[in-house]
């Protein structure tokens, strides 16, 4: 067990440092960021040479991965060349932000995923199953700018039912701020957590309606019939532990993907978050917040691999009961 | 057996008639088709694939997928018909009156869920006004009736940690959870060893003995009606052909259909070791001379191989597990059939694969004609590919079902151990020897009934010009009819082709009608060896009485 333990931790670790130096060496090649950090119009070719000292730039690359990473060890990844900020503590400012997007947005697509799975993998071929199909390839196909401006457009401008964007009122908890602890916050996650929801609830459906007509074909569920047991039992007691397997690895990442990418709809609904926060700084070669965002996403996605991990020996007696 | 034949009969059938229906066509599946049951009978009903037996299952216990639809005659449980009561009425007839018991154990259990809950949950739909404490006694009292050791114990543990025998015992004691009146088994010995077999069908006969339930065993296997039933159905194409009492309908067949699928079972001699079964004639003249191969040099010599799996999944690592395999020797003699015997995991199919090369094993020899093959590697040297062949078991599943069957023949000929020119004509000479039409070689797989499917297989091996071939159980998917054919043609490639194979098999009579040299095999270990004339008649070897004696009586000479 410990074995198995350290062997992962150690795998983690190797992720982590292959990650940083692809992503040390990508933003280096994009451009020098000093031109970003001096006003161009009026620098001087000394103002140009003195920040370029500052920086540390004027080291040749590996000095500068050595110098940066050594300062990562003891967990300082620098400061944003662009809000003169620590970058790790930037990215914690940012962190509520996307949890709360993301955890709600989860929420909302996993649970009802399932069920429109679920519903539809029982009555396949019917109009439902037909109405669910054909709505998640809708789903899944619209771009997600479109999907958050026509939400927007309907549950906030013409209806006025929630705000159009910012993150409202916040409350302060754990040194942070939190929109979720407000009902004017939470008011102002919904539109952009359902922007997030609808295409994963469509793939989850996709997932747990295929797995569902798999399962129901099987013997097993034959023989729950046989038993006398009430369809609804056989459902959500049988069929739905059966295909939980699949659809824990999705929804573990897929939730990845929401912390790190949700860049689109966090632009349009001027949520500040963490997507956001990694595309702003690349467009300003700001490589300390890129890379302590980098990092975190890494670490992130290797957390939630780990998690998934863990719920496949919950759920499957045969992997957790290995005799 | 408490069977009064003047009562009323607790089911009956009536001019029953189920047809299929899609969107293109109707077909019928079940035609008229008449039979009664009594309170404390056994009924065993068979026939060959597609004779309607199981739908007749089905459709007693109302499982019948939506496309079958009942479309005339009735089916009356104590004098009601079934087909006129609502969904409720039927679900509290399966939890309470009708139960069933499926094929595949493991299937027939959800994985993700302990037995004991699972055991629970059957008496709670049956009985649900009992207590959790009562419910629990009342289970752990059903897991000790049909001999589940330590049945407290037991009761936590998952499908996956028993044995098929003992999965098998717990669904039987799902499907008495309501104390039924019927118990509807759809083949349910068929995925078992002979020994467990033959435990679980001296389990239902003590069942009816004590519970005075009645049985209606659907069975695609003679042996087992011969075994335990009272009377017989045999059904053929949705109809019934002939019905009557077990010994009656065995020992004085009237129908030709049923003089020949008894004539189709391989029996098994105990008292002399002469080969004279008319079904093997072919076999048996190839053979005859068993004194030529026993003087030359052996093609096949396995030495002291050694197999153990040691599996990791997801990254947890798990514990070596005991050897599949230990220390195994045997021989196989040029234009010889050996056989290997045993039950489902005493390592026979591994040891096969090994030699074709398809698994590798830890320690140990392998000579092949001549040369030396490494165990430990997958890799073959160069020339050996293609000189061991297998057939599989089943044929449905060893053939690409989205390659037309002349590109899968034109690829063993293209990668064969003797590349021939001219493989139209290598095609076409073997499809003509074993009875395939050249149209075939457009069609696809699912197009082939099981038994064109399996000659295709042997054909695809013989193609492929090999020194030995190794068939793994490859009739025991086709029905009866069809096994016997398939035999036939396996001893005429040996005899014609100068070929050897090994004959990997848990049918003993198949085994002693074939082979020269049998090995019997148990968890992984050679335990028994011999010509047939030896294990059948003077053997000693414990396991080997064992397994003789597990054969159904009716069936052994």
């Amino acid at each position: 067990m410990l074995s198995i333990f350290t062997r992962r931790v150690s795998q983690a670790l190797l992720l982590l440092l292959v990650m940083s130096l692809i992503g040390f060496v990508g933003i280096h090649s994009v451009g020098n960021p000093v031109f970003n950090v001096v006003n161009i119009e009026t620098a001087t070719v000394e103002d140009i040479r003195n920040a370029t000292i500052a920086l540390g730039l004027d080291q040749p690359l590996w000095r500068q991965y050595f110098l940066f990473m050594g300062n990562v060890v003891t967990g300082d990844f620098g400061t944003s060349y662009v809000y003169h900020l620590p970058a790790f503590k930037l990215l914690l400012s940012k962190l509520p932000a996307t949890l709360e997007l993301a955890v709600i947005a989860m929420a909302l697509a996993a649970p009802g995923g399932v069920l429109l799975g679920l519903w539809a993998g029982r009555h396949q071929g019917g109009a439902a199953d037909r109405a669910i199909l054909r709505g998640s390839v809708l789903a899944l196909s619209i771009p997600s700018f479109w999907l958050s401006m026509m939400l927007i457009l309907g549950g906030a401008l013409l209806t006025g039912w929630f705000p159009s964007g910012g993150r409202g009122a916040t409350l302060s908890f754990a040194g942070q701020d939190w929109s979720v602890l407000t009902l004017d916050g939470l008011r102002h996650v919904f539109l952009p957590a359902l922007a997030l929801a609808l295409p994963n609830v469509a793939l989850i459906a996709r997932l747990a309606r295929a797995g569902t007509i798999e399962v129901e074909r099987q013997d097993f569920i034959r023989f729950c019939r046989a038993k006398g047991l009430s369809s609804k039992r056989i459902l959500f007691r049988h069929t739905l532990p059966n295909i939980s397997i699949p659809l824990v690895t999705i929804i573990g990442m897929q939730f990845g993907g929401m912390l790190a990418f949700a860049v689109v709809v966090e632009t349009i609904f001027a949520w500040p978050g963490i997507g956001k926060l990694l595309i702003d700084s690349i467009q300003f070669l700001d490589r300390p917040v890129v890379m302590a965002t980098l990092t975190f996403i890494s670490v992130a996605f290797i957390a939630l691999n780990a998690v998934v991990d863990l719920l496949y020996a919950v759920l499957d007696p045969r992997v957790r009961l290995s005799t | 057996m408490i069977k009064d034949i003047t009562q009323k009969p607790l089911l009956e059938l009536k001019k029953l008639t189920i047809s299929y229906r899609s969107r293109s066509q109707t077909r019928p599946v079940l035609r008229n088709v008449d039979l009664s049951l009594h309170r404390g009978e056994i009924l065993g009903l068979i026939g060959e694939s597609g004779a309607g037996k199981s739908t007749v299952g089905n459709a007693i216990i109302g499982l019948l997928a939506p496309e079958f639809v009942q479309t005339s005659g009735s089916i009356l449980f104590e004098g009601r018909a079934l087909e006129g009561m609502d969904e409720q009425e039927r679900d509290a007839l399966r939890s309470r009156r009708i139960a069933a018991i499926f094929q595949d154990h493991t299937m027939s259990l959800d994985p993700l869920m302990s037995i004991g809950a699972q055991l629970t949950e059957a008496i709670r739909a049956a009985c649900p006004d009992l207590s959790g404490k009562q419910t629990r006694g009342r289970a752990i009292e059903l897991l000790t009736r049909v001999g589940i050791e330590s049945p407290s114990e037991r009761y936590h543990s998952y499908p996956h940690q028993l044995s098929g025998g003992q999965r098998q015992r717990v669904v039987i004691a799902i499907a008495l959870s309501g104390t039924p009146d019927i118990i509807v088994a759809d083949e349910p010995t068929s995925a078992l060893d002979a020994t467990i077999q033959k435990q679980i069908l001296q389990l239902l006969r003590e069942l009816v003995a004590e519970t005075g339930v009645s049985i209606i065993l659907v069975t695609h296997d003679m042996g087992v009606i011969s075994e335990i039933a009272d009377t017989v159905v045999v059904m053929r194409d949705g109809n019934v052909v002939e019905h009557g009492s077990t010994a009656t309908l065995l020992d004085h067949p009237v129908e030709p259909y049923t003089r020949d699928l008894l004539a189709a079972v391989p029996r098994l001699r105990i008292s002399s070791g002469k080969r004279t079964d008319p079904t093997f004639a072919v076999v048996n003249n190839a053979s005859a001379d068993d004194e030529e191969p026993a003087k030359r040099a052996a093609i096949l010599v396995v030495s002291g191989v050694t197999k153990a799996f040691g599996r990791t999944s997801f990254g947890w690592s798990r514990k070596p597990r005991k050897p599949a395999l230990q220390d195994i020797s045997l021989e196989l003699k040029p234009g010889a059939i050996t056989g290997i015997v045993g039950e489902s995991g005493s390592g026979k199919s591994t040891i096969g694969r090994i030699i074709a090369g398809l698994e590798t094993a830890c320690e140990g020899e392998i000579v092949i004609d001549g040369t030396r093959v490494d165990v430990a590697s997958r890799r073959q040297p160069g020339g050996m590919l293609g000189r061991v062949q297998m057939i599989f078991q089943d044929p449905a599943m060893s053939l690409n079902p989205r390659l037309p069957i002349g590109d899968t023949l034109a690829e063993s000929v293209r990668f064969g151990s003797a590349p021939s020119t001219d493989a139209r004509l290598a095609i076409s000479v073997i499809m003509d020897r074993l009875g395939l039409p050249m149209t075939f070689l457009t069609r696809y797989p699912h197009q082939l009934s099981g038994g064109q499917k399996q000659r295709v297989c042997i054909a695809r091996a013989l193609l492929a010009k090999p020194r030995i071939i190794v068939a793994d159980e490859p009739t025991s998917a086709l029905d009866v009819s069809v096994q016997a054919e398939i035999v036939e043609l396996l001893g005429q490639a040996v005899s014609q082709e100068g070929i050897s194979m090994l004959f990997i098999s848990h049918d003993l009579a198949l085994v002693q009608a074939l082979c020269s040299s049998i090995y019997i095999f148990q968890n992984g270990s050679v335990v028994d060896g011999g010509s047939p004339e030896f294990i059948f008649g003077r053997s000693t070897n414990a396991y080997t009485r064992c397994l003789i004696d597990a054969r159904p009586e009716r069936f052994t000479i």
